[in-house]
């Protein structure tokens, strides 16, 4: 888009300029702009030149001028598209040194009459030039057939022995050509860069512009926005202040009219004492003056002893209360100072941004705020039901000048809180919302020991690897190719909700398998992968399912039934435990189809190996109930006995080779479990039955004794016989 | 070695049918079955070779088996041929079902009068899988053997004595043991004389004893309620415990209520055909 803007400006739509530079139109970083557009025409042309230079070199005998001249203008025209090109300083010296070297020729004059008498173009003046100078290269008599590199001029063979090009470097004219396109290439290619760098840093520029421009706006509100608070503020003060010297006035002129009343009041009623005084003053009788004198005295004194009531009641003065001019103060101080930032906004976590020990969070701020740092604060968000009373951790802090910050050494699976606070030399934001990201959880663990297979699908288990649960895991499968290399994800399969995927295969393949636990922060880096072989069937041995005296090797595959006699009270029963046939089950995919596996046993051996339903009775023995089938073999003092027991009933069969490796054969579809002489490839006997459930493969052992299962090993063909 | 067709009757997508030819062995006029699978029309089939039992003729297997249908999907050819030579006109031929006629025991007679037509055992190992492979789309290098009481016997002494001949054996209640038992040892003394080293040479358990050759997978199947068994002719403990000693690998299945007839073979025909089928097309 850009590039196309400044296309466009050279061509003249002035008005098309965009609002940054509006404003100076005719100013430098314009014309500047322009140019690269304009070199690119001109560059256009001189290419095209050299072009036709060299087509009129071989050309010019066979072609009549007009049609020349027709297929310059058609190329010009296919080169209009853009495709910037920048002249070199190869092009200018040289088109005069080819006009040069025309000087020389007669012929050449007669030939560009002829070219001038062909039709007249529009765009004449700079083609025909061209056509001169290409002329001019060709001369019939002594034709250049080398170029001279260092004085860009072609010249003749001869000429590099014995000429002025004798210690030059000279070349063949088709070679020259090639090496000053190659010249003009890089100078092209260098320019182009020169005009992205140009490009980028005028739009940094204009970018640059827009801020200035709002900063400078933003200071003009607040200057404004100041001093009405600061004039604001005072004529608040000065209504208050009149406003109480009014309410001043009013209660003291209150005052002194009530007691002007009361000093009314007093007089009244001394004057009127004073005439009853006087009357019986006057009065002759003494016994009758004496007696109304007392009661007449008593009041006179009563009276008189008011006198503190001939007192100003309240102070008249006026009170000059202080008037507290502080904050207007502060004000008019901070008018011309930095307004403290406001809290900023913490994103919400985006997908993707966090590792297990790691996350980038980001915020922004307003845009009117100014702002030096940013504090991250943030702590882990600790489960109430773990943490309960116990004291939540202290934050951390983080200072950065952006506005984000990738925040290591955090636990995995684990959400943390975080906030953020911006400062300025004013003051600091208040804080932030907080925002909960989350650590991507741990790789999951594979157990390989509970995977199990089949040529068609892979049933595969793990452990979280995490405390906490995570989301969901996504497993990736990629087949390993021939040469031994792992090829890239072939197939994800994601949001698997539990620990375990049995996932779809094709037979005869070899797979890397590895599983990612997810949670709201992202996939976690991969588990160590299992490789899983899709040549047979796979399993292990259910371990909880076997008799106490049945012991199971580290690898899963071999059980052994000792001879140590184990008291009863040391054995451990569950349900889930055999507890009268010292059998196990192994654990087979639940995948139907045909499963092929091996046991090797000894001659001295007395086994049952079979299948049996996963909820076959603990307390039964295997074969002898209906939920299980399997291959007996018994010592009998006379011989090796072999039966082939369901529902405790065996036909009989007699067997001359002791098998010391039974293939065991389940086919699901054929409703078919055989047994086979894996070593002699002899068919031993199979079992018609239709499996309702899905059966487990299960083992037993009558005497002490071991047996040793073999896993993965692909049907062999003779068991399709049968 | 001209062969004439006696019938032939579309079976299970091929085709059943019996052919006659004049036997150089047995210096008589031979009839034997062959039953040709879908797939020898156009490839060469592995041979199944089936020897019936006491008084049997080669209809008696291709009309009560009823082993086309597995031959047929497993592409197999069958040769069933005729128990013993017929109308050699030689004295007391006719006179017992369990000698002469129908009771040729798979031996090559050493003695008179039997010697110059009685070499059932040159007939079915030699001359008649020639006379196969240079009529038929049989593949040589293919061939099996099986059979019923008489024919158990044969088909046994046959794969024991050509190691690696017959690729794979098998046998319906077998006379196991032909030295120990009535049957075995009238036919013997009749067609080899009183010298028991050359009975040796077509007892099946005595040659188990000195077979040396290719691993075999002998499938044997016997019938519990065989009235023969029980009356000590088949002797199938006898083999088993030379083949147990010799490490020879045999399954033995006792199958519980059959008898000696032809539903006895009926019913298990399959198994015994897949078991040659395993070794015939692997």
């Amino acid at each position: 888009m850009q590039e196309q803007d400044l296309y466009n400006a050279e061509e003249g739509s002035a008005e098309d300029q965009r609002g940054v530079w509006g404003g100076s139109a005719d100013g430098e970083p314009d014309r500047e702009l322009r140019v690269p557009g304009k070199a690119e025409r001109h560059g256009r042309q001189s290419r095209t030149k050299i072009a036709e230079e060299k087509r009129l070199k071989e050309k010019k005998r066979v072609t009549p001028p007009p049609s020349t001249f027709q297929r310059f203008s058609v190329d010009t025209n296919e080169s209009l598209h853009f495709e910037p090109y920048i002249p070199s300083d190869e092009d200018e010296p040289r088109s005069p040194s080819f006009r040069g070297a025309t000087v020389f020729s007669d012929e050449v004059f007669e030939e560009e009459g002829e070219t001038e008498e062909g039709p007249p173009t529009e765009d004449a003046g700079g083609s025909r030039v061209d056509l001169k100078e290409g002329l001019g290269g060709h001369s019939e008599r002594d034709p250049p057939d080398v170029f001279c590199m260092d004085c860009k001029v072609p010249t003749q063979a001869s000429q590099k022995l014995f000429g002025p090009h004798k210690d030059h470097r000279v070349i063949q004219i088709s070679r020259a050509a090639d090496e000053v396109k190659e010249d003009l290439q890089k100078g092209m290619h260098k320019l182009e860069e020169q005009i992205g760098l140009m490009e980028n840093f005028a739009s940094h520029l204009e970018e640059i512009f827009i801020t200035v421009e709002e900063n400078f706006g933003r200071q003009e509100q607040n200057l404004e926005q100041h001093y009405n608070d600061v004039l604001q503020a005072l004529s608040q003060r000065n209504e208050q202040g009149a406003a109480q010297l009014q309410d001043d006035k009013k209660l003291k002129l209150e005052a002194l009219y009530t007691q002007l009343l009361e000093c009314g009041k007093t007089l009244d009623v001394s004057k009127e004492l004073i005439e009853e005084a006087q009357q019986i003053y006057r009065d002759e009788d003494k016994t009758a003056f004496l007696q109304a004198v007392t009661p007449a005295l008593r009041r006179i004194e009563e009276l008189s002893q008011d006198e503190s009531e001939i007192k100003l009641s309240s102070s008249m003065d006026f009170e000059n209360t202080p008037v507290d001019f502080s904050d207007v103060k502060q004000m008019m101080d901070s008018v011309n100072i930095l307004p403290a930032p406001s809290a900023p906004v913490i994103n919400p976590q985006v997908p993707n941004s966090a590792s297990s020990t790691s996350a980038r969070v980001c915020w922004s701020l307003f845009s009117n705020d100014t702002v030096d740092f940013y504090d991250l604060h943030y702590h882990p968000v600790l489960d109430d039901a773990t943490f309960t009373g116990l004291q939540a951790p202290d934050a951390l802090e983080i200072r950065v000048k952006e506005t984000y910050c990738t925040v290591t050494e955090l636990l995995p699976n684990a959400q943390y809180e975080f906030w953020v606070t911006a400062t300025n030399t004013t003051g600091v934001s208040p804080a932030s919302e907080k925002a909960v990201y989350m650590t991507v959880p741990s790789p999951p663990i594979i157990k390989p020991r509970e995977c199990a297979s089949c040529p068609e699908a892979a049933l595969i288990r793990w452990e979280s690897g995490n405390a906490n649960p995570v989301d969901s895991y996504t497993m990736e499968l990629s087949e390993i190719g021939a040469e031994g290399g792992a090829n890239a994800v072939t197939e994800s399969i994601v949001a698997v909700p539990t620990c375990e995927c049995l996932v779809q295969l094709q037979p005869g393949r070899h797979y890397s398998i590895c599983v990612r636990a997810v949670n709201i922060g992202g996939p976690s880096e991969r588990s160590e992968p299992i490789i899983i072989q899709t040549t047979g069937t796979s399993f292990h041995l259910l371990e909880d399912t076997a008799h106490p005296c049945l012991s199971i090797s580290s690898d899963g595959l071999t059980m052994f039934y000792t001879d140590e006699d184990l008291p009863l009270s040391g054995m451990v029963f569950s349900d889930n435990t055999f507890a009268r046939c010292v059998a196990v089950l192994g654990e087979l995919i639940p995948v139907r189809g045909k499963h092929y596996w091996e046991v090797e046993v000894e001659d001295r051996t007395e086994f049952r190996i079979g299948v049996a339903y996963e909820d076959t009775q603990r307390n039964g023995f295997l074969g002898g109930n209906s939920t299980s089938w399997c291959m007996r073999h018994v010592i009998t003092p006379s011989r090796h006995k072999y039966e082939f027991l369901h529902n405790g009933w065996t036909p009989e069969i007699r067997i001359t080779v002791h098998p010391k490796r039974v293939g065991v054969l389940l086919d699901y579809d054929a409703g078919k479990l055989s047994f086979f002489n894996a070593h002699l490839a002899q068919h031993l006997y199979t079992f018609q039955c239709r499996f309702l459930h899905h059966v487990h493969p299960c083992f037993a052992l009558d005497n002490p004794g071991a047996l040793a299962l073999h896993n993965s090993i692909a049907a062999p063909a003779y068991t399709m016989f049968n | 070695m001209a062969l004439t067709q006696v019938s032939s009757n579309k079976c299970c997508g091929g085709f059943q049918k019996v052919f006659e030819h004049d036997s150089t062995e047995l210096k008589c006029r031979m009839k034997f079955a062959i039953y040709l699978p879908p797939k020898a029309e156009s490839e060469k089939c592995p041979v199944l070779y089936w020897l019936s039992g006491l008084t049997c003729t080669e209809q008696n297997f291709i009309t009560k088996a009823g082993s086309q249908q597995a031959a047929s999907e497993h592409g197999l050819i069958i040769v069933a041929p005729d128990t013993s030579p017929r109308g050699c006109n030689i004295e007391g031929e006719e006179e017992s079902w369990d000698f002469g006629t129908g009771a040729g025991f798979y031996v090559n007679a050493t003695e008179d009068p039997w010697k110059q037509n009685y070499r059932m055992y040159s007939y079915v190992t030699e001359e008649l899988p020639r006379l196969i492979s240079a009529h038929f789309p049989a593949d040589p290098e293919k061939m099996s053997i099986s059979g019923h009481s008489m024919g158990g016997h044969g088909a046994l002494i046959c794969a024991l004595s050509n190691p690696g001949k017959y690729k794979a054996v098998s046998a319906f209640a077998p006379i196991c043991n032909p030295m120990q038992c009535a049957w075995g040892q009238k036919a013997f003394a009749g067609y080899l004389g009183p010298d028991k080293s050359k009975w040796e040479t077509y007892d099946a358990t005595t040659l188990v004893g000195s077979y040396s050759g290719p691993q075999l997978d002998i499938l044997i199947d016997q019938g519990r309620d065989d009235q023969f068994l029980s009356a000590g002719q088949l002797l199938p403990d006898n083999l088993i415990a030379a083949c147990t000693e010799k490490k020879i690998p045999v399954v033995f299945r006792l199958q519980q209520g059959y008898d000696h007839s032809y539903f006895f073979v009926f019913s298990f025909i399959n198994d015994h055909i897949k078991h040659h089928a395993k070794y015939l097309n692997a």
